[in-house]
């Protein structure tokens, strides 16, 4: 009997030692605002370009995308712009629908798309891609030139283009989950007709305007902005996960699903810790849960 | 595609925009300081309330443009958009004046003007000290319902040139939302421009910065019209009644 309650106790310790190594760390250090841009805007055209990768994949892609649209809305909005954060992450979906829109519609040309040994490469979506960096980066000149407006922002003209880039991918990416193509023909009646395109236009502002609106102050910490972008990500591969179940099949939005729900509860627990660590004290209100707290 | 209608779907996007950048100037705006009654307007920023009152418009408008079963009106369609926006700007000015007036309890006055324009009377009594006006005032009222029908009429023209099979002929969702997109892109460069709060056109502000932001918008609106002809050169989009 002493024996195997020594056992017990020593097992009980060893779960007791094991429980801490769970801890979710995640560090956007290395990924400083350049790297972060350069990994994002690599990763994301190659998933955006190859429309027939499974959808889990992309849901990365958009987790990715979130992250550094998220990161160009702090960049922008850290100044005061004298309108509010949200109007900047509306700004990038604005963007984002008609980069979106004209990319599909040039990747729909004969030349838009190459099909190598079965293999789709939309290199059209680019088109759209660039043409919205262009109308970003002017806009960013409108905005901070002694000729115009003249805000006198840092960095305003490199965050407009990022914006429109990231949105625009976002919209992109967010499209071939759903329908798995860049056919028109497919596009129009999944995504657009039926107003999902209304659903993406909200979700991804949300991706990308939420952390900085939530978490904007005094003590305001980039990486842990960040993990909300992420969350929200997990957020959205949820909701487009149910509607690639029902375009596509529940092979490609099982998985998404899945993706999306594990990502989110990582993700908000990293969130809370990170909150919790960094306050000064914590007093729940009872109302929610909170983690630890 | 004929590029005479090419070249008129560029000059109404166009149009399209300049009149969204003017009705952004021409909106009652307070900003976070009006949610406390320390500013002239309503509490939020430029772009969420113009595009409130956008698509408002634009549900009016797609909604006449179903009445033609081909090639609906363009000044009709684009007349009911500015309807739609002037309503949804009179409800919301509205509505917030009575709970400024009954909730807050204040006066509405302007704070930038010492005379009412429209009604000759003076406001500076009115004005609590260190404060920057409060609630919507005639003439911002009757700024907002101009804003509204400029704000609508021009996102009503860019969405009836999408959609009417004799222009781009898109499908009514697309044309919607592409409506849309523009419209953000040029609320938020004359959001910029006016930099937090303005009453409407009796503000100083107004005279000062209107030429910087129709400049502004008219290079954006080229630019997204020049974008959206080259989505209908494809010819792909072509989608037809829904």
């Amino acid at each position: 009997m002493g024996e195997e309650e020594a056992k017990q106790a020593k097992q009980e310790e060893k779960e007791e030692k094991a429980k801490p190594k769970e801890e979710f760390r995640l560090s956007f250090d290395y990924f400083n605002e350049s790297r972060l841009g350069i990994f994002a805007l690599t990763i994301c055209v190659l998933i955006a370009i190859f429309p027939g990768l499974p959808a889990f994949i992309k849901g990365i892609g958009i987790m990715i995308v979130f992250a550094w649209g998220a990161d160009s809305v702090r960049k922008t909005a850290r100044y005061g712009l004298g309108t509010g954060v949200p109007s900047i992450g509306v700004l990038a979906m604005g963007f984002g629908i008609i980069g979106g829109i004209t990319g599909i519609a040039v990747a729909s040309m004969s030349f838009g798309t190459l099909v190598v040994g079965g293999v789709e490469i939309a290199f059209g979506v680019l088109a759209g891609v660039a043409l919205l960096a262009l109308l970003g980066f002017v806009s960013g000149n409108l905005a901070n030139g002694d000729k115009f407006i003249n805000m006198k922002i840092p960095g305003l003209e490199r965050g407009m283009t990022e914006l429109g880039i990231a949105g625009t991918l976002a919209v992109l990416i967010e499209i071939s989950i759903v329908v798995g193509t860049y056919d028109p023909a497919k596009v129009l009646p999944n995504v657009i007709n039926n107003g999902l395109i209304a659903a993406i236009f909200i979700i991804s502002a949300f991706g990308m305007l939420q952390p900085y609106n939530t978490c904007l102050g005094a003590d305001e910490r980039r990486a842990r902005t960040l993990l909300m972008s992420i969350e929200i990500g997990g957020i959205a591969s949820i909701i487009l996960g149910i509607a690639t179940t029902l375009t596509l099949s529940a092979v490609q939005g099982v998985p998404l699903i899945v993706l999306g729900a594990v990502v989110w509860v990582v993700f908000y627990r990293a969130y809370m810790k990170a909150c919790m660590d960094e306050a000064y004290a914590v007093k729940g209100t009872g109302l929610i849960k909170t983690l630890g707290g | 595609m004929e590029p005479i209608t090419l070249l008129l779907v560029l000059v109404c996007i166009i149009i399209g925009g300049l009149l969204s950048s003017l009705a952004v100037h021409l909106m009652p705006v307070g900003g976070a300081p009006a949610a406390m009654s320390t500013a002239t307007g309503i509490a939020t920023g430029c772009v969420m309330l113009m595009t409130g009152a956008a698509v408002t418009g634009l549900f009016t408008a797609s909604t006449v443009a179903s009445f033609w079963a081909t090639k609906p009106s363009v000044i009709l369609v684009a007349l009911s958009g500015a309807v739609g926006s002037m309503l949804m700007m009179g409800f919301t000015m509205f509505v917030a004046n009575l709970i400024y007036i009954f909730g807050a309890g204040i006066v509405p006055c302007s704070g930038r003007v010492a005379v009412d324009p429209i009604t000759k009377e003076s406001q500076t009594e009115y004005k609590t000290p260190r404060t920057d006006g409060h609630g919507v005032p005639t003439a911002s009222f009757v700024s907002g319902i101009l804003g509204g029908f400029s704000g609508g009429f021009g996102g009503a023209l860019i969405y009836v040139m999408l959609v009417s099979d004799s222009y781009a002929h898109f499908s009514v969702a697309t044309a919607g939302i592409v409506a849309m997109g523009i419209f953000i892109a040029n609320a938020i460069i004359a959001a910029y421009n006016i930099g937090g709060t303005i009453e409407g056109f009796h503000d100083p502000k107004f005279k000062a910065r209107i030429r910087t932001g129709l400049t502004c918008s008219l290079i954006v609106s080229a630019l997204c019209g020049v974008i959206v002809v080259i989505a209908m050169l494809t010819g792909t989009l072509v989608g037809g009644v829904m």
